[in-house]
């Protein structure tokens, strides 16, 4: 029993039905993220958590009060969109406290509500622009302001920061995730940026085509990702995903794969429970930043696996340089230290922390190990 | 903005400049040239039109064609002058508009942010009503306007302003707010304001320019209009309606300097509505095709 209920949710328009069953329960002052690519319906959801989208089957919940029917005001929610949606008719000081009069609140109270929230936002000086006066990360902080004097339970965001240009909305991501540590306020974001996911969410929750792929905190769904979809989906540049066969060598499972030569080479996994898996396919799933140069490797990681691989391409990106290989057939990422001595075409003796290892079902895709 | 307009104008010499704003007077000075017969003869007594020149100016200036078109001719049996006529006239012509403008605001609204079942046939309906000509309605209306007891009176003539309006600034107002981002009004809804609160306090106070086209095309259409005038009208016709009755009287001499006065008296006031709202005219026309 959360604070924000969403129990067995479904969505259908017409015939389509465009979200399947979502579960999730948010607890009071969590901030949770709905991350996925476009059309997965995080919107959707979202809406429908505030009312503007009937709910077609299943109920949410705030605060154990089930909201299906409430209209979008009663629900004391507050809402930040894309285009942050101010009134361009009226003021910065008007926009923030519309809601307020609205619902009747006097006009004193309504001023020092304004007044704090302003400040706290540092947009005290703009209450008597208007938007059009505004440049984007001013309207940003405005569109937040006006959620924020509500006071609401439970704070929306769609996708609030894909209008700013890039600088601005790693200040903004910073300023969001400051906010919320010191106002404990109960958040649900929309994103479908996987940092963005990252770094603000305290869980998150990956979706696809109306799933719910997988909901836990962002280490969880980082180190143990549900499916290829969720480990694919998460971290930048992707998790390579090899196939390989599983063999079993000095009761150890390991992966067999083949290099650039089609040499077959072990890598010995960690993890137990895999000796069902002997002489079978499987999909291996390592981070870029797993494999490095020896000297690169994590010293606390207690396997560390040589491999020596022919490099395909270098890419340097400053603190970074990323390095391609071929295993199995396949094109695989490694991300080395800036200055790591790979040059393409050559051989290097890679280093595979397969402790952070993962295999996949290549059937159902699904993380076995 | 200036440095390209400059640009995409085509350059050209003096002597070519001279001659396209010689031709461009020529021009202006042939379409005003009725306004000019119409203003001058209207200012000259009887005998100087009959006897003399009509484009000359007068030699006596007076101003009692004037005073005789507004307040003493004879229109029809009764020598009243175009005064009551013009008064129907505004009786008639402000509620019809203010009317038809607010129910199409009304409409656009509901038919772009509360979109329901069939709205679209809704819509598909009221557009063809544009296209309904006006004299295959006549008796049904006359039937209707009887059975409403508004027959031959000002509300009856507003009414059929309306309804035959209603087509136009729906539409008028519906494109304008298909592209008022409905994220807008989900904002307003959360903000716990209502139908009519949303539309008066978020959406009218940006209809601005879309406002002006419709008040100007409907002002002009049933100001000017003539037809429903003189067919229900009855013995509140409006000034079309007299000034016709005026012009067309078959006894007596022709005054024709009475008659350019009234013709000028009952083109004022639509000239009057093009110069106070005509600039916000073509930017509103504009306002849908240009996103801002
Ligand atoms: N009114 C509608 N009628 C039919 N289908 C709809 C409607 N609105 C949304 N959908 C469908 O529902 C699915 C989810 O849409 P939604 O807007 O929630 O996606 P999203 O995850 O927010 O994507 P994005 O990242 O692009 O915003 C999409 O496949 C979309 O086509
Ligand atoms: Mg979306």
């Amino acid at each position: 029993m959360g604070f924000l209920d969403i129990r067995n949710v479904t969505k259908s328009y017409g015939q389509v039905e465009v979200l399947h069953r979502v579960d999730i329960a948010v607890e009071e002052g969590e901030f949770l993220v709905l991350v996925g690519p476009s059309g997965c319906g995080k919107s959707t959801l979202l809406n429908m958590i505030a009312g503007l989208e009937a709910i077609t089957g299943g109920e949410i919940a705030i605060k154990d009060r089930v909201i299906n029917g409430v209209h979008p005001s009663k629900r004391n929610i507050a809402m930040v969109f894309q285009s942050y949606a101010l009134y361009p008719n009226m003021t910065v000081g008007q926009n923030m406290t519309f809601g307020l009069e609205m619902h009747g609140v006097p006009k004193p109270e309504r001023d020092k509500a304004l007044v704090s929230v302003a400040k706290l936002l540092q947009i005290d000086h703009l209450l008597d622009r208007k938007p059009g006066q505004l440049s984007g990360g001013q309207r940003q902080r405005v569109a937040m302001g006006r959620a924020l004097v509500r006071n609401p339970d439970v704070f929306l965001f769609d996708e609030p920061l894909s209008n700013l240009d890039a600088k601005l909305r790693v200040d903004m991501r910073t300023e969001i995730k400051k906010l919320h540590h010191n106002l404990k306020t109960t958040i649900v974001y929309v994103t479908h940026d996987q940092i963005e996911a990252m770094t603000l969410s305290t869980r998150i929750a990956v979706m696809n085509k109306g799933h719910v792929q997988q909901l836990g905190t962002p280490k969880e769904i980082y180190d143990t990702p549900a499916n290829v979809f969720v480990a694919t989906f998460m971290g930048s540049p992707a998790m390579n995903i090899v196939p390989a066969t599983l063999v079993i060598e000095g009761g150890r499972p390991q992966a067999a794969v083949t290099d650039a030569e089609g040499q077959v080479r072990h890598l010995r996994f960690s993890q137990p429970g895999l000796a069902a898996w002997e002489g079978k396919p499987i999909l291996l799933g390592i981070r870029p930043e797993a494999i490095t140069d020896p000297e690169g490797a994590d010293r606390k990681s207690g396997n560390i696996v040589a491999l020596r691989n022919r490099v395909t391409v270098t890419e340097p990106a400053g603190a970074d340089t990323f390095v391609t290989m071929t295993l199995s057939g396949k094109d695989a990422i490694a991300r080395m230290r800036a200055d790591a001595n790979v040059v393409a075409g050559q051989a290097f003796d890679f280093a595979v922390n397969m402790e952070k290892a993962v295999a996949f079902d290549p059937a159902t895709e699904e993380r076995i190990a | 903005m200036s440095a390209v307009t400059q640009d995409t104008a085509v350059s050209t010499g003096r002597a070519t400049r001279v001659f396209l704003y010689l031709i461009l007077i020529l021009f202006a000075l042939f379409y005003l040239l009725p306004l000019y017969v119409m203003g001058v003869n209207s200012l000259k007594p009887l005998p100087e039109i009959t006897g003399g020149n009509m484009m000359a100016l007068p030699q006596t200036w007076t101003l009692d064609p004037w005073r005789s078109a507004w307040s003493t001719a004879q229109i029809g049996v009764e020598p009243t002058g175009l005064r009551p006529y013009f008064l129907n006239s505004i009786l008639m012509v402000v509620p019809a508009v203010a009317i038809s403008t607010i129910v199409g605001a009304l409409n656009g609204y509901v038919l772009t942010k509360w979109r329901f079942r069939g709205d679209t046939w809704v819509f598909g309906l009221m557009l063809f009503s544009c296209f309904i000509p006006f004299q295959i309605i006549l008796i049904p209306m006359a039937v209707v306007l009887g059975k409403l007891g508004l027959a031959g009176s000002v509300p009856g003539l507003i009414l059929v302003h309306v309804v035959y309006g209603i087509g136009f600034t729906t539409l008028y107002f519906r494109n304008y707010y298909a592209s008022f981002p409905t994220e807008l009004i989900r904002a307003a809804q959360i903000d716990g304001a209502g139908f009519f609160r949303i539309f008066w306090r978020i959406l009218l106070p940006v209809s601005g320019p879309i406002a002006v086209v419709s008040v100007i095309w409907q002002f002009t259409n049933i100001w000017n209009d003539f037809l429903f005038g003189v067919s229900f009208g009855g013995t509140s016709q409006p000034m079309t309606v007299a000034l016709n009755n005026l012009v067309q009287s078959s006894t007596g001499v022709k005054e024709y300097n009475v008659h350019f006065a009234g013709a000028i008296l009952a083109a004022l006031p639509t000239l009057f509505v093009y110069i106070v709202a005509g600039r916000y005219f073509v930017r509103g026309l504009m306002a849908g095709s240009v996103k801002g």
